[in-house]
């Protein structure tokens, strides 16, 4: 890493190398350990920044904020009765088509219908 | 891409309370800080959050693993609806917006200093151009990483890092009247 790129970095990130792009800490690490006092003036300038940023803190009490939020969140009971609706809807469907096939698919009736004549044909006829 | 969300969005979609409560847990307090400073509001901060969940539970159902980070997804829901919100005040240029309302109530004077030092810190990074407030809010509050901030906001790394650049220099130049009061007095600051 030379002096150019460890100032673009130093503006950047500030002087908390952990905040670093992982991929250069180590570089910089190095940097420092060999011309740390190149740039002191630079690093404590970033470090000034840091400690201004730090300022900016926000620790919100979200307990209330939280129960809204949970209040709204899907429930398991609506998943499934909408589950439910869907699968009662599904056999409603499968069963007016099993239904309607079935139909089409029975037997047409015979046009002869000798074998109605043949059920109540008198017994005394027989032989 | 292993999201470590997916799972818990698949559940809170199927209904699961707990996956909901968790995913809550976990991410509320984000999308409420990013929002607080994009909008220098605690209250439309509030709402914001409030819509990216609206949003999660609505697309939960649906969400497919593999697309987009679910938090990435997450940040930029809530950018958007940021920009939104900063465009309407904008357009109605309410002279009100984002100004400090006083609390009167009695506080500590410690307590009180702190609050004073955070409002003027909000201001300053409410002042900065929009986009350098969404990349110092992306990658120094919101911890995402550069790639990550470049592609929400649709700009290259090294346009990022000038952003970024630009925006910490013009920070420093807006508090530069309370910068003893900043400097060296804050929480948490790692040094290298």
């Amino acid at each position: 890493m030379d002096r150019t790129r460890f100032e673009a970095l130093l503006a950047a990130y500030g002087a908390d190398v952990s905040r670093w792009p992982e991929s250069e800490r180590a570089d910089a690490q190095a940097f420092v350990a060999a011309h740390g006092g190149e740039v002191s003036d630079l690093r404590e300038e970033a470090r000034e920044i840091d400690d201004m940023l730090a300022h900016a803190s926000v620790a919100p009490n979200t307990d209330a904020l939280a129960a809204r939020i949970l209040a709204a969140a899907p429930r398991r009971a609506e998943v499934f009765d909408r589950r439910a609706l869907l699968a009662l809807a599904a056999c409603a469907v499968f069963g007016v088509v099993l239904g309607y096939g079935g139909g089409l698919l029975a037997p047409a009736p015979l046009e002869d219908d000798s074998y109605f004549a043949m059920a109540f044909e008198a017994p005394g006829e027989e032989g | 891409m292993i999201d470590p969300d997916a799972e818990l969005v698949r559940n809170a979609g199927a209904g699961d309370a707990r996956a909901a409560e968790a995913l809550v847990r976990r991410h509320l307090p984000r999308m409420v800080g990013l929002a607080r400073r994009m909008l220098n509001d605690g209250a439309e901060a509030e709402d914001v959050a409030q819509e990216v969940f609206l949003r999660v539970w609505r697309e939960a159902p649906r969400w497919k693993p593999g697309a987009a980070k679910f938090e990435t997804w997450m940040h930029r829901v809530a950018l958007n609806l940021c920009y939104d919100r900063l465009r309407r005040k904008r357009e109605k240029s309410d002279p009100d917006a984002g100004l400090y309302v006083a609390d009167n109530k009695p506080m500590a004077s410690d307590l009180w200093l702190a609050r004073q030092r955070e409002t003027k810190v909000h201001a300053a990074l409410a002042d900065l151009p929009e986009r350098q407030r969404a990349a110092l809010v992306l990658v120094h509050f919101q911890e995402l990483s550069n790639i990550a901030a470049a592609e929400m906001l649709e700009i290259s790394v090294e346009a990022l890092e000038s952003l970024l650049a630009r925006g910490r220099r013009a920070l420093k130049a807006a508090l530069a009247d309370v910068a003893a009061d900043l400097i060296g007095d804050a929480d948490g600051v790692s040094r290298m």
